[in-house]
């Protein structure tokens, strides 16, 4: 008796090595060999097992042949023989045998139903419920699939709260006693069975647009990784840097914020674990350094998302109606912030957490340097954007120009944002001119640099970034000069300098939609149309605000930007549906179209009369604010 | 005209039979229907057994139930399609602006069995340079090398032209070169002028269309297949074919250099890319190893909302494929793809997951997302 049982665990144990090891090395050209021969050998314990159910009725252990243990060894045969389904339903659906699969599948359910609430089946009585959700799930009927893994999710609730044992796992059926696993080992393997239910539901929740409860799902099985210690650090980190990004969406910054450090903390886990004298010769070591210095990278990318997300979501809040600082909101949300505090003092705010205790000191430790509420003035603001600048020097280091061209230059990117929103809080015009100034100084080169054949998107949204830039300090620096008694020809030069560039930029950027004759379309592609007109817009603004005493050239100027006002009417009188996405834009252009040519009157009679002309800028300033 | 101006950018282009101007780089779709095999138009089926059929020369009818399904594409060839007019519908006009300097891409794409490996190279197991009905790669060799030595002819020294060839393979995430069977795990880079490259793939250089084919024969050698009780064999397999074309032209003391890519993409069997998004609703598995959900990111990664404008990072990157050729799908690059179908009922859900393939594959464009910030500028 216990020969045979000691040889039918040996074909057992052979089938699942044949299944999860040897098919791993199966030759190209015969993927599934391993996988077949497993299925032979499942078939063979199958037989096995069989013919005893039919002479005894009872397992191998019913020797003692009272009631209660022949009941006990029922169940294990039970649970035996749907193991040896479940693992043939895996076999065939892994083998592009699905129908089949699927027969193997629903048969162990039959099997153990009536006993799928004990400890010997509960755990194979779920994986077969789990496979079927991704079998239904592969044959796109996604509700069939999502009913399978809700009720393996509420049998193992409903198994937690009546037996709460720790069930037998699938290699406790078919070992020979001296090899039964610990109690505390069974246990944390059906947690794992768990996990994977709640893994696949998150997937049926996302193919089911709920995404809401998809990121809930994705949480608790991060949470119930780190729990009962079955992850990969690195993965599970990039896991939670991810995750993070998807509370950005929702203004979750406190859990954002918590995804992040917990991230920090598991993956300096996953860096100690390679020695740091390793030698050049090492390549494999060599790649997972390069591999660390990528996902770390990748991680404060994240942070700086983050950082970034956090002041321009206040940026929202704090701005009046001309995108300056509000400074009656900033009190009114000051003082919000003092309430919220002191409730929060009370009853502690509960947002979903990871970790059990040590972990989670550490991720104490990382969250304790990084606010998570809105910061509400330049100090406040400026601590939000050293860290973000931190991170942005780390990912810089993987993220080199050669050979991370698209990435780098998203990095800096992201930099210029951090500067522009800082600049937000700055009260000082001069400072903030310096801040735009720090901006176009890391963008410019990389313009410069790149090809446009190969990086075309990247090229257009680099010259569009400079051009505002340049639009946004010509504006400072006239705010600047109008505080004066009289602008010196100093700030009037520099303000038709930026001017230039800010058109020259445009101009780069419309250049770009011509197209190989070099001609300019007739009609805009959607996903360029709004960019282009407001390019337009803004040259034909910028044109205006050129500062120069030569009437002639006045005269010149004027009528340059009319022609650009004139294009965004004309365009929108010929392509109605443009006009929805340019409408104020439209509406001032129209306006200027009608302005425009009597104010060119105007400097003609100047000119021919040869009278000295007062500066007109500050007449067209007094107009746009 | 003045004698000194022969720089005239009209004369240094070359001439453009066919060139559409205002088309933009949109993604263009061409469908083939491959004609059933031989015997079983004989066999029982008789007219049933089609699932679908070319109803004009730019839409195809797919008979599903309850109503039958139009699709519309720039082009449908039909079974009697010939190899030359596949070829000059699809490949010529992309070799041409290769010419001038732009990129190119072809992909071919379909279930395994719809024909991909005849379109793109020609009727397996025999010497598919000369055969009449060789495929699109060697068709577009030769009207390349055509079109250099014509323009060697035009401009005699003043120009030269550099061809190199490389030819890669993406498996299971991972790079290979396939002229060098002994390489393993390339790395892929940006360089900032020349764009995503593969890291010490070997680049051979060649001077005429039969050597180009040469190198692709050789590469192909190497390409991993495999069969499966149910399936016979099948590419597992992405296999990129990459000619760049160097011009080097002196003016005038001026030398004026152009550098193309013309890819050759053939795409493993649309039916095994279980992981790829297209495919919609499967789950991704754990797999037996309990201590990774590598997929789980994923899932997250779906979650994560970048459409709103607002940005966000995502640690997964898109997958080498589309890294590689990103420049064709939605770069600046003039980009074909070949949907390649099968008539049989049999093959109705393949059938009909390349066609939406197809059809979302014309949606790719040139996705200029300009950075702007409409605050404070309307002041």
């Amino acid at each position: 008796m216990a020969d045979s049982w000691r040889q039918v665990c040996d074909i057992y144990q052979r089938a699942v090595t044949a299944s999860e090891v040897e098919s791993k090395s199966d030759p190209e050209t015969e993927p599934f060999r391993s996988k077949y021969r497993a299925r032979e050998l499942l078939r063979e314990v199958r037989a096995l097992l069989r013919p005893r159910e039919e002479e005894e009725g009872s397992g191998q252990q019913a020797e003692a042949g009272d009631g209660q243990e022949g009941e006990d060894g029922e169940r294990l045969l039970a649970a035996q023989l749907g193991l040896i389904e479940f693992r043939l339903g895996v076999n065939h659906t892994e083998t592009e045998e699905m129908s089949a699969g699927e027969e193997h599948l629903v048969k162990c359910g039959r099997i153990l139903e009536r006993c799928r609430m004990t400890e010997e089946c509960v755990s194979v009585y779920i994986q077969a419920q789990n496979n079927l959700g991704i079998l239904w799930a592969d044959r796109g009927e996604v509700i069939v699939s999502q009913r399978y893994l809700e009720s393996a999710e509420s049998l193992y609730f409903q198994y937690m709260k009546e037996v709460g044992k720790p069930p037998m796992d699938s290699d406790d059926l078919f070992s020979t006693e001296e090899k039964k696993l610990t109690e505390q080992e069974r246990s944390k393997r059906f947690e794992r069975v768990y996990t994977h239910t709640l893994y696949y539901l998150a997937q049926v929740y996302k193919h089911l647009k709920q995404d809401e409860r998809a990121a809930q799902y994705c949480h608790t099985t991060l949470q119930r990784q780190l729990e009962y210690d079955s992850y990969n650090p690195v993965e599970w980190a990039i896991n939670a840097a991810t995750l993070s990004q998807y509370y950005l969406g929702k203004q979750m910054y406190m859990e954002s914020r918590h995804c992040l450090s917990a991230a920090d903390v598991i993956f300096t886990k996953a860096e100690q674990t390679i020695s740091p004298e390793t030698t050049k010769e090492n390549e494999t070591e060599q790649d997972r350094i390069e591999f660390l210095g990528q996902k770390k990278a990748e991680i404060a990318r994240c942070w700086i998302k983050y950082c970034l997300s956090l002041m321009e979501d206040v940026r929202k809040k704090l701005e009046d109606n001309i995108g300056e600082l509000d400074f009656d909101i900033q009190d009114e949300l000051k003082a919000q912030r003092k309430r919220d505090e002191d409730a929060k003092e009370k009853g502690r705010k509960k947002a979903i957490l990871f970790g059990s205790s040590d972990i989670y000191d550490s991720i104490l430790a990382v969250e304790e340097k990084v606010e998570c509420s809105y910061p509400l003035d330049f100090k406040e603001a400026r601590e939000v954007f050293l860290i973000g600048q931190k991170y942005v020097n780390e990912a810089k280091e993987f993220f080199q120009l050669d050979g991370h061209v698209s990435d780098h230059v998203e990095v800096v990117r992201d930099h210029s944002a951090l500067f522009k929103v800082l600049a937000f809080f700055e009260e000082d015009d001069e400072r903030r001119c310096k801040m735009h100034k720090r901006r176009i100084d890391m963008l410019e080169p990389v313009c410069k640099e790149l090809n446009p054949q190969y990086y075309l998107l990247v090229c257009r949204q680099l010259q569009f970034e400079l051009a505002d830039i340049c639009y946004e300090m010509m504006d400072l620096k006239i705010a600047i000069g109008n505080t004066l008694d009289e602008m010196d020809s100093h700030t009037i030069k520099k303000i038709n300098t930026l001017a230039q560039s800010a058109i020259t930029y445009y101009e780069m950027f419309l250049d770009s939609l011509r197209n190989p004759e070099k001609k300019f379309p007739d009609k805009l592609d959607e996903d360029v149309l709004r960019p282009a007109l407001v390019a337009k817009f803004h040259i034909a603004r910028l044109y205006g605000k050129l500062i120069c005493t030569d009437l002639k050239k006045q005269l010149k100027n004027t009528q340059t930007s009319l022609n650009y006002y004139f294009f965004l009417v004309d365009y929108c009188d010929k392509y109605e549906e443009a006009i929805k996405s340019v409408e104020t834009e439209l509406e001032l252009s129209k306006e200027m179209v009608a302005l425009l040519p009597a104010r060119m009157e105007r400097l003609r009679v100047y000119s021919k009369k040869g009278e000295p002309q007062e500066n007109d800028w500050r007449s067209e300033n007094s107009w746009s604010k | 005209m003045a004698p000194g101006t022969k720089v005239d950018p009209s004369d240094v282009t070359l001439p453009l039979p066919c060139l559409p101007s205002a088309e933009g780089d949109a993604i263009k779709v061409f469908v083939r229907i491959r004609p059933l095999p031989e015997g079983s138009i004989s066999g029982g089926d008789g007219d049933q057994g089609l699932c679908l059929s070319a109803n004009s020369p730019n839409s195809i009818r797919l008979n599903s139930k309850p109503e039958p399904r139009i699709f519309t594409f720039d082009h449908v060839a039909d079974m009697e399609a010939t190899q030359e007019s596949v070829f000059s519908n699809v490949a010529k006009n992309i070799v041409e602006s290769c010419m001038n300097g732009y990129n190119g891409t072809i992909f071919a794409y379909g279930q395994t069995g719809s024909g991909k490996t005849f379109t793109m190279m020609g009727p397996s197991e025999s010497d598919n340079f000369t055969h009449s009905l060789r495929g699109v790669i060697p068709r577009s060799f030769e009207y390349l090398f055509f079109l250099i030595n014509r323009e060697k002819e035009k401009a005699g020294d003043g120009k030269s032209f550099l061809c190199k060839c490389s030819f890669i393979e993406i498996y299971n995430e991972q790079i290979f070169d396939l002229l060098d069977s002994a390489s393993a795990g390339l790395l892929l880079r940006e360089h900032i002028k020349k764009g995503v490259f593969v890291v010490g793939a070997v680049e051979q250089v060649v001077t005429s269309a039969a050597e180009a084919y040469q190198v692709l024969s050789m590469g192909w050698r190497n390409r991993r297949v495999a069969s499966t009780s149910m399936n016979r064999e099948s590419s597992r397999s992405h296999a990129v074919f990459t000619v760049t074309i160097e011009s080097m032209e002196k003016c005038n003391e001026i030398v004026n250099i152009r550098s193309s890519q013309l890819n050759l993409v053939d795409l493993a069997g649309s039916e095994r890319q279980k992981d790829s998004q297209t495919e919609g609703v499967r789950l991704k598995e754990a797999g037996s190893i309990n201590r990774s959900l590598s997929c789980l990111g994923q899932v997250i990664t779906a979650l994560v909302d970048v459409a709103n404008g607002k940005q966000r990072h995502i640690c997964y990157r898109d997958s080498k494929l589309t890294f590689l050729l990103r420049d064709s799908l939605g770069g600046n690059a003039k980009t074909f793809i070949i949907a390649n179908v099968h008539p049989g009922s049999k093959c109705f859900g393949e059938t009909l997951s390349t066609l939406q393939f197809a059809q979302r594959a014309k949606l790719i464009k040139n996705k200029a997302v300009v950075n702007e910030d409409t605050q404070g500028n309307v002041n």
